[in-house]
């Protein structure tokens, strides 16, 4: 675990010493504030649902800036032929980097607790709903950035990783859309049960569905999983 | 039962799509040996580092690391292994010191011997006036030995190192060779380069390479003894043409001679002697003509490195060697 640690440290500390970091942090605070002001001030509903979907919006669109440059910063730099000559199997790379990506999504939602100070000041809002509402958050992030982080190895250019993660990203959000076009139960199930916003709207509700659980979870480990399959075969 | 070579390659190739890169290769690297790889753009050299280093799996063949093999213990070789590809893998946004123990944990070194791990490379590297400042702005030469520095961290038995002294300036180049020297007294160190006469000066062996394929491995001057044909004495003089045909034919090393006259050269005649590689061969032939007839130029065509490489790789032969 001492090579995943290491990874981890690097990790974050490459965030900080770059701009990213800070930008994508400030952007998505900012973002949020705008969106908590709107919903509760100007509309007068004192809950975070209305907030939490903004944010899920949000993140769905600064994920891949924050997750485009985890490995193709890596080929283009050529320190890729570091990490994979040093004694580290490709999962020790691949989880010590996206812990170091979860964290910043960690301080992201940090960030966002400053909200509820008025909230709880002025309202009475749900605890349970609003912690609900964070994990849905969390677990999405973690199922984007771990989409992210697999785009990102597969191109040494950050911009086109961060293209298709959006791409990807978009498609697992909207996909739920397309239910009420299909005529197959299947295809109607399938489409819902894919959706990210569907699944996250039921933890903005405050329902931890295990299903939904599971669903980010899987999607979080076959990316991660196809990740450090992609390293191995690139060998 | 005697230890296993530090590098050993056995028939190893390595094919992207229908393009092989690397071709049957197959040789050894002792422990206290440095072997040179010398090759022409393209010729597989940094494909065979990869696959030495675990970056990159052979097609066919085997790879081994002190007797561990690269298809499936790559993981453990990797500690035994200290590897400088041919751009250094350097973090511009940490500074050296960070890089170095983000490096040294990353390779397994416990974390109570990271201190005197960094000093002893900085040391070695000479490292201590850049310790501090951001990799990007550090100058090419600096970039070169962080690399070599990273490499030497933790306890490797085999070094591999892709053009170490390229972008150097002439005291780093010194510097960096008396420390891979030092290094391979001990240690097996393959050294991928385009400079020939630091093969010669560092390394005990020298490999060509050329289209992926292996032409020669052997001592630099055993390489150069292979090149006889390349072993030439010529000579201007005032003399009998059969008579020095005879003469010359009579020195010790001698293998052939080819006399030729030019009809408004005044009697001056050109000879050509294909001569064995051997010491004094030159000045025999100098003090034969001299002590009889008018000798006007000698000139002596040394098989050297370059020669006996481009000989290898199918260009012209290099007249760099006077006498």
């Amino acid at each position: 675990m001492s090579g995943v640690l290491a990874v981890y440290q690097k990790e974050l500390a490459t965030y900080f010493r770059s701009a990213i970091a800070y930008f994508v942090v400030a952007v998505f605070l900012l973002g949020t504030g705008y969106f908590f002001l709107y919903n509760v001030f100007l509309t007068g509903d004192a809950t975070m649902a209305g907030t939490f979907l903004n944010m899920g919006v949000l993140m769905v669109t600064v994920i891949p800036v924050l997750s485009m440059r985890l490995f193709a910063a890596e080929w283009s730099a050529g320190t890729m032929e570091l990490l994979l000559t040093v004694p580290l199997s490709p999962w020790h790379v691949v989880l010590g980097k996206y812990l170091g990506a979860v964290t910043i999504l960690l301080a992201i939602a940090a960030g966002t607790l400053i909200d509820l100070v008025p909230l709880y000041l002025f309202g009475n809002p749900a605890t349970p709903t609003i912690l609900s509402g964070y994990l849905g958050f969390v677990l999405l992030g973690m199922a984007c950035l771990a989409i992210g982080q697999l785009c990102s190895a597969l191109t040494e250019n950050q911009i086109i990783a961060a293209l298709v993660t959006a791409a990807a990203l978009l498609a697992f959000w909207f996909v739920g859309h397309l239910q009420t076009f299909q005529t197959s139960a299947m295809a109607r199930w399938l489409s819902g049960y894919l959706s990210f916003a569907l699944h996250y709207a039921d933890f903005i509700q405050g329902l931890v569905r295990s299903e939904a659980v599971v669903f980010y979870a899987i999607v979080s480990s076959v990316a991660l999983a196809l990740n450090a399959a992609y390293l191995e075969w690139q060998r | 039962m005697s230890d296993p070579p530090a590098i050993a390659l056995d028939n190893v190739s390595k094919r992207y799509g229908s393009t092989t890169v690397v071709q049957d290769l197959t040789f050894t690297v002792e422990r206290g040996e440095i072997v040179g790889f010398l090759g022409p753009n393209g010729a597989g050299k940094t494909t065979t580092m990869r696959m030495i280093a675990g970056f990159t799996t052979a097609t066919s063949g085997r790879v081994t690391v002190a007797g561990l093999d690269m298809a499936t213990r790559h993981v453990d070789a990797a500690r035994l292994i200290g590897y400088v590809p041919e751009r250094p893998p350097l973090y511009d946004t940490l500074d050296v010191r960070a890089y170095l123990r983000f490096a040294a944990k990353v390779k397994g070194v416990a974390r109570h011997a990271i201190p005197g791990e960094l000093d002893r490379v900085v040391a070695a590297c000479r490292l201590e006036a850049v310790f501090r400042l951001p990799i990007f702005k550090l100058s090419r030469g600096y970039r070169q030995r962080v690399g070599l520095a990273q490499a030497l961290l933790g306890t490797p038995r085999v070094l591999l190192l892709d053009e170490p002294t390229a972008g150097l300036d002439p005291g780093q180049i010194h510097e960096t060779r008396d420390m891979i020297r030092k290094f391979g007294e001990d240690h097996a160190v393959l050294l991928s380069t385009h400079i020939l006469p630091e093969a010669t000066l560092i390394c005990r062996r020298v490999a060509i390479l050329d289209h992926g394929k292996l032409l020669a491995i052997d001592t630099p001057a055993g390489l150069q003894r292979s090149a006889e044909q390349t072993n030439r004495v010529t000579l201007e003089a005032t003399a009998p043409p059969s008579e020095l045909r005879d003469a010359l034919a009579s020195v010790r090393g001698v293998r052939a001679v080819e006399i030729h006259a030019a009809p408004d050269d005044h009697g001056v005649l050109t000879a050509t002697c294909q001569v064995e590689a051997m010491d004094g061969v030159a000045a025999a032939i100098a003090r034969t003509v001299a002590t009889r007839w008018d000798l006007h130029r000698l000139e002596r065509h040394e098989p050297t490195l370059e020669n006996v490489f481009l000989r290898y790789v199918g260009g012209e032969p290099v007249r760099s060697a006077w006498t």
